[in-house]
């Protein structure tokens, strides 16, 4: 087959612009300060077919190039043309995918092209894209190798550069098609197990199995069982030794990814401090499900916890809601574009997949980075933190936006140490019929032996290979670039448009998605259900073909469902796939035989009990001995405060990362289709003021609502990882308190991303970690119990580290906490912009002196003015009163009587009411004194749990106060139409600060788009 | 009288199907989601329905350019119905990712006066935004009081968001522009809010973000010389009530005082879809 190269570049002329260019132009100011005339850009692609070139040339403008805006040139280089490239570029780089890399225009640009040339034979036909930009006025010194490292990712991508001398010369960069080598199958192999048990380690090391050696020992008596052997011998499969299929099958469903393993192990924790010694069998079940479980018997409105793909409460008579949060960190990391994108449209599957089918609604992202400033040393293999941020949120924006979901709530967090290791954390809401038409309850799956399990979406290939076994290992230099992939979300929208019309026409009877682990676990986990399945691993339609039948098994491809359909709708099912052209492949059946059993053809590959496979793994057993940190103590009496005192921090801590706005990050992401979004990420007067929740009203034409929000306190840990989650519950529970939430049908999520708690040699300091997660988890279940809050679903990532030894990096530990619930009615609800002037301001809530590893001690002992960020950390010592507070402001909201609150977090008490100001471009008159018995540094900047900042017009203030008596509150001031913010001890003013300059100095630090220039 | 059918495109990418429908449904039309492969294939007829909506999205993940290969599918598995539909004098509205469509079709801004019907040839673009960024902002919108566009009768300013990365709207020559704006047909545009009702429009590009996107002219839509088939790259139907509206939490979201659909709470959006179940009614 010949392949015919295309080109498309903008038109020059009076108001066109070449886009793609001027952005790669601002990026390069706004990350490396480089100044770069011009830059101009080519959209190439490379098509692979039987139609004759001069057949495309013809047709170029009606698919490749758009004739008003583009110009297009068919087998040539735009560069070699001096009409449309009259001066000669300083570089040109073309950049291009590696072979077998997902290229989603390319797919696109293929469909397009059937729509052109329907007759022709297009069986193996398919197009491959690239862009060349070339540089004019490049600034001395900027080599192309440098340029386009930094324009590629070396794992997915190919570059072709010209530098200076090259382009004088005409040698242009010309890519080539990106032909995958032919693969060639591998018939499953015996694996002989009857080694020694270093052999067995080194076994699992080199194959990324992820299996210790208890595990390892375990399988390998599994295979001695004379009564298994037999049972093998008698289906034809090899009956003293498992297959390659059987052991990468296992090292997948066993892997601390898909089995938790840390959070089911028996935990021996001591406590240096206190004496306590003592056992924990399994920390999930003791901390998270046992309290939700109790919770489920006092409430009628927790539906489904903890094992489907997400948690479901009823919503009201007709429908539930769902939600599932995810993390992305390690593919992130590798590549952040791809492993970002995955993450978001992965978690969507997990919604797709709960139930019966739910629809997701609304997604939400939260970032955990290194600073986008940092100067320091990057240790190999690791991108710049700016690099990172700017790759994970272009994957999710384009995967939530693509997909029609909007993104409603989220956060970005910045510490030093997460340049080892970036969190990526995505999570979507779902909505479903409580009843389907044909009366099942939606939240329940009906499988059934004999029904046949569809594989549905995207094709199996290469790609994702090992993906949950390299997430259970620690970041190195030689991780490999099959753990990653590029999502397609128009692949998944396709798929998901269909599946609902399925699910609503009462098609599915089980559904799950293919995420960690492949078909391996999706099939395995739905054949828990019926206790047996058959796979025949040949009829799985593939990207390329050569793939070996354990690759099958275990590939990660994303956009596919596992759907099982009972035989009589088979018909049914078929044809709704042909209409949304969605591919559509039977490739199981289930049984009841209690056996996974795996074939490849007629051959039998795998063939392992139902409750081996799943229960067979041994329980970990793991030390843990906390004692506590004493980093040293932030001081304020030790600061010299210059002239300007306060007022001088305060501009300091707006343009914190931490703090500063993330609008123009925000902005980029659809938060309102679906148009059910009525409180948006940003609020205010000018609608860039910060939101405390998202809050949706999903049912057309009905102002009932949810409420959508987290928590996250990642640097507490460096204090005590119990207070960081409190902390993080108790930020996520205000936020939605902030919204209005019904505070007594509410759900949370944990989402635990922790670094290597098991002690071995490479993590000497595991016994500490573990006692982190151990001290973590009995917060949990003390502040969930108190405030009446189920934790119905949750995801742990256990292994955030970078390398080992002197160059280990280990992210804090860090929990997310999200929050979703009922919100009555959203015409009632309150947002943090100061309103009106005359309103008063009240706090609610106390300052305690609780300094220890807040905002202003980093930024003060991070420019070297404080000695240390020690101290006493905040605490939740009373949670069930907060309860009553939360219930009285929230239902204060609901009443209409509270139309402005914020929730007092970083930066205490002056940012929040900064950020106030900011929100309704008004001033305060604020005087803290009276608002808790602590020392002004404290009451000023200190972040104690249980605070609010809210504002009551004049008119309201008897009633507010009347419906908040015997609550902790505290007038604060009042809103004024000056333009300043003023926040006095009594008679010494300590903040005099204009609003323009708070202004400028929030919203700069993070915008990093290069303008519009 | 049995309300008019609307027939809301979805399939591909597309992705506002389910509020576009719904809005529909508040003022009194009986609209259904469609997949376009049900027209494409015959199980159903265009001819069926009186107003036909192509909502937003990403059809085709906008690769190619945004609503090109939607557009390349309806211009070749449609034409005789899309020609058949106009020629019924039926009205046709896409919004965002359907105006791009509409555009690549060549439905919008179509043939001149004198011979309106649709023709399929491309005279306009809807391109990257000047700033690179795909960006969901607010933004205010003054509409043309003579265009003949039904859909927009009545309505002088609205606010609406933006969500789009490819919403400048070109045409090759200034006397195309011309020719439209002495049609009327250059329907609605981006405005500065400060500046009076009645009188914001402008042919001088307002700074970013007044207008998102710097399209030339500062054009968020445009109609067809029939008036029937409406394009626009704001939200409309992302307003249809005011708790959708920014200011609604600060009571000073802008809309009607009384509706009877949604009460005192009916967004500014709503009208555009009232303007075209009216006008099927009005026309049988």
């Amino acid at each position: 087959m010949a392949v015919t190269r295309v080109e498309v570049t903008p038109k020059q002329g009076e108001g066109m612009r070449d886009v793609r260019g001027d952005v790669i132009r601002r990026q390069l100011k706004a990350d490396h300060n480089l100044d770069v005339s011009n830059v101009r850009s080519i959209n190439g692609f490379l098509i692979k077919s039987n139609v004759e070139k001069s057949a495309i040339d013809d047709r170029a403008n009606d698919l490749f190039a758009d004739p008003i805006i583009e110009d297009v040139l068919t087998d040539s280089l735009f560069l070699t043309s001096s009409e449309h490239f009259p001066l000669t570029p300083d570089a040109a780089i073309t950049i291009g995918f590696k072979p077998g890399v997902t290229d989603n225009p390319g797919s696109a640009a293929y469909d397009g092209f059937q729509t052109l040339f329907p007759q022709t034979d297009l069986v193996d036909a398919s197009i491959s894209t690239y862009h060349t930009y070339a540089f004019f006025g490049l600034p001395d010194g900027v080599t192309c190798e440098w340029l386009a490292a930094t324009l590629h990712n070396s794992l997915i991508q190919r570059a072709v550069v010209a530098d200076s001398a090259a382009c004088s010369n005409g040698q242009w960069p010309a890519i080539d098609y990106p032909e995958k080598p032919p693969q060639t199958l591998t018939p499953p192999k015996r694996v002989d197990l009857e080694i020694p048990d270093e052999a067995l380690e080194n076994l699992s090391e080199t194959g990324l199995l992820a299996l210790n050696l208890e595990e390892m020992q375990t399988i390998q008596a599994h295979y001695r069982d004379t009564t298994i052997q037999q049972s093998r011998a008698a289906v034809g499969i090899v009956p003293d030794a498992p297959t390659d299929v059987e052991l990468e099958c296992l090292a997948q469903t066993w892997s601390e990814h898909c089995k938790h393993k840390i959070f089911a192990s028996k935990i021996h924790h001591v406590d240096v401090d206190t004496g306590e010694d003592t056992y924990i069998d399994s920390i999930f079940k003791t901390h998270i499900m046992k309290p939700t479980h109790d919770l489920q018997k006092e409430v009628d409105w927790l539906l489904s916890v903890f094992h489907d793909n997400s948690g479901v409460i009823a919503w009201d008579e007709n429908w539930s809601v769902c939600m599932k949060a995810e993390t992305h960190n390690s593919p992130s990391a590798l590549d952040p574009y791809g492993g970002a994108m995955t993450g978001i449209v992965g978690v969507n599957r997990d919604i797709l997949g709960t139930g019966l089918g739910a629809r997701p609604i609304a997604n939400t992202d939260v970032f955990c980075f290194g600073p986008p400033d940092w100067d320091g040393e990057l240790p190999d293999n690791l991108f710049h933190p700016s690099r990172v941020f700017r790759g994970v949120h272009a994957g999710v924006r384009v995967g939530g936006n693509e997909s029609g979901i909007p993104t409603v709530n989220g956060a970005i967090v910045f510490d030093n140490r997460y340049i080892g290791k970036p969190l990526v954390y995505c999570g979507t809401v779902g909505i479903m019929p409580r009843k389907l038409p044909d009366g099942r309850e939606s939240h329940i799956k009906t499988p059934s032996p004999g029904d046949i399990v569809y594989m549905v979406g995207g094709r199996v290939g290469y790609d994702g290979i090992h993906g949950a076994t390299f997430s259970s290992l620690e970041l190195t230099e030689e991780s490999p670039s099959s753990a990653v992939q590029i999502g397609d979300p128009i692949t998944q929208k396709k798929m998901l448009d269909m599946v609902l019309e399925a699910r609503d026409a009462g098609l599915i009877s089980c559904i799950t998605d293919n995420g960690a682990g492949g078909l391996s676990s999706s099939i395995g986990e739905m054949a828990e259900y019926t206790n047996g399945c058959e796979i025949d691993l040949a009829k799985v339609p593939l990207k390329q073909p050569g793939l070996s039948a354990w690759e099958i098994l275990v590939s990660e491809s994303q956009e596919r469902m596992t759907i099982a359909v009972r035989p009589e709708h088979r018909e049914a099912f078929d044809a709704m796939a042909q209409l949304h052209e969605v591919e559509a492949t039977p490739v199981a059946t289930f049984t009841n035989s209690g056996m996974f059993h795996v074939k490849y053809g007629e051959d039998t590959v795998a063939y392992l009990s139902i409750e081996f496979l799943h229960d067979g793994v041994p329980q970990l057993q793991l030390e843990s001995e906390w004692s506590t940190p004493t980093p040293e103590k932030f001081d304020p009496a030790t600061i010299q405060l210059d002239k300007d005192g306060h007022s001088d921090l305060l501009l300091r801590m707006l343009a914190r990362p931490n703090i500063a706005s993330k609008e123009s990050w925000v902005r980029q992401y659809d938060h309102e289709v679906i148009a059910q979004t009525a409180v948006k990420p940003f609020v205010g007067v000018h609608r860039d003021g910060p939101g405390d929740a998202g809050v949706i009203a999903p049912l057309h034409g009905d102002p009932h609502g949810l409420v959508i929000s987290c928590g996250i306190a990642p640097r507490y840990s460096d204090l005590d990882a119990g207070a960081m989650a409190a902390a993080s519950i108790d930020e996520a529970v205000r936020n939605a308190v902030c919204a209005g939430i019904n505070v007594d049908k509410m759900a949370g999520l944990d989402n635990f991303c922790w670094p290597d708690s098991i002690e071995s040699v490479k993590t000497p300091d595991g016994k500490f970690k573990l006692a982190q997660l151990v001290r973590a988890n009995r917060e949990l279940e003390r502040v969930c119990r108190a405030y009446k809050l189920p934790c119905v679903s949750g995801k742990d990532s256990m292994k955030n580290d970078y390398g080992t030894g002197e160059k280990k990096i280990s992210i804090p530990p860090t929990l997310l906490y999200s929050v979703f619930g009922d919100q009555p009615d959203v015409r009632f609800t309150a947002t943090s912009d100061f309103k009106n002037r005359g309103d008063k301001i009240y706090l609610i809530g106390q300052s305690k002196e609780e300094l220890g590893a807040s905002e202003i001690s980093f930024m003060l002992h991070e420019s070297g003015e404080a000695a240390g960020i020690g101290g006493q950390v905040p605490l939740l010592p009373d949670p069930e009163t907060n309860l009553t507070t939360y219930r009285a402001l929230s239902t204060a909201i609901q009443a209409g009587l509270v139309r402005t609150a914020h929730d007092c977090s970083e930066g205490g008490v002056a940012v929040a009411a900064a950020e106030m100001c900011i929100g309704g471009r008004v001033g305060a008159e604020i005087d803290i004194d009276g608002t808790g018995p602590s020392g002004v540094w404290s009451r000023l900047w200190g972040e104690s749990l249980g605070r609010f900042i809210v504002g009551v017009q004049p008119e309201d203030e008897a009633d507010f106060v009347e419906w908040m008596s015997g609550h902790s509150i505290t007038l604060l001031g009042e809103v004024t139409d000056t333009d300043k913010m003023v926040i006095s001890d009594g008679y010494e003013v300590l903040i005099e600060a204009e609003i323009d300059s708070m202004v400028e100095s929030w919203q700069n630090t993070l915008d990093m788009t290069g303008g519009v220039a | 009288m049995s309300a008019p059918k609307v027939a809301v495109l979805f399939g591909f990418g597309i992705n506002c199907d389910h509020e576009t429908a719904a809005v529909f449904n508040l003022v009194g039309g009986d609209s259904e989601r469609i997949h376009v492969n049900h027209f494409v294939s015959g199980n159903r007829s265009l001819e069926d329905f009186e107003i036909l909506a192509v909502p937003g999205g990403f059809s085709f993940g906008d690769h190619l350019g945004s609503g090109r290969l939607m557009g390349n599918r309806m211009r070749f598995a449609l034409r005789e119905q899309l020609h058949a539909f106009v020629a019924a004098g039926k009205p046709i509205i896409g919004i965002c990712n359907g105006f791009q469509v509409l555009v690549k079709t060549g439905l919008l801004p179509g043939p001149g006066a004198d011979g309106p019907l649709p023709d399929f040839v491309q005279r306009a673009s809807l391109t990257l935004n000047d700033s690179g960024r795909y960006e969901d902002r607010w933004v205010t919108l003054e509409f043309d009081d003579q265009s003949p566009c039904i859909w927009t009768k009545g309505i002088q300013r609205i606010d609406c968001p933006v969500r789009h990365g490819e919403g400048k709207f070109v045409m090759p020559s200034t006397t195309d522009f011309d020719a439209l704006a002495a049609n009327h047909q250059l329907t609605v545009r981006y405005v500065d809010p400060k500046s009076p009702i009645g009188e914001g429009i402008s042919d001088q590009p307002l700074p970013f973000p007044l207008s998102p996107n710097g399209s030339m002219r500062n054009i968020a839509g445009i109609c067809d010389a029939t008036g029937l088939v409406f394009g626009l790259m704001p939200h409309p139907e992302a307003v249809y009530a005011k708790w959708l509206h920014p200011d609604h939490t600060r009571n000073t979201a802008p809309g009607p005082l009384t509706s009877d659909t949604l009460g005192e709470w009916e967004g500014e959006g709503l009208q555009m879809f009232r303007n075209a179940v009216q006008y099927v009614l009005s026309k049988r």
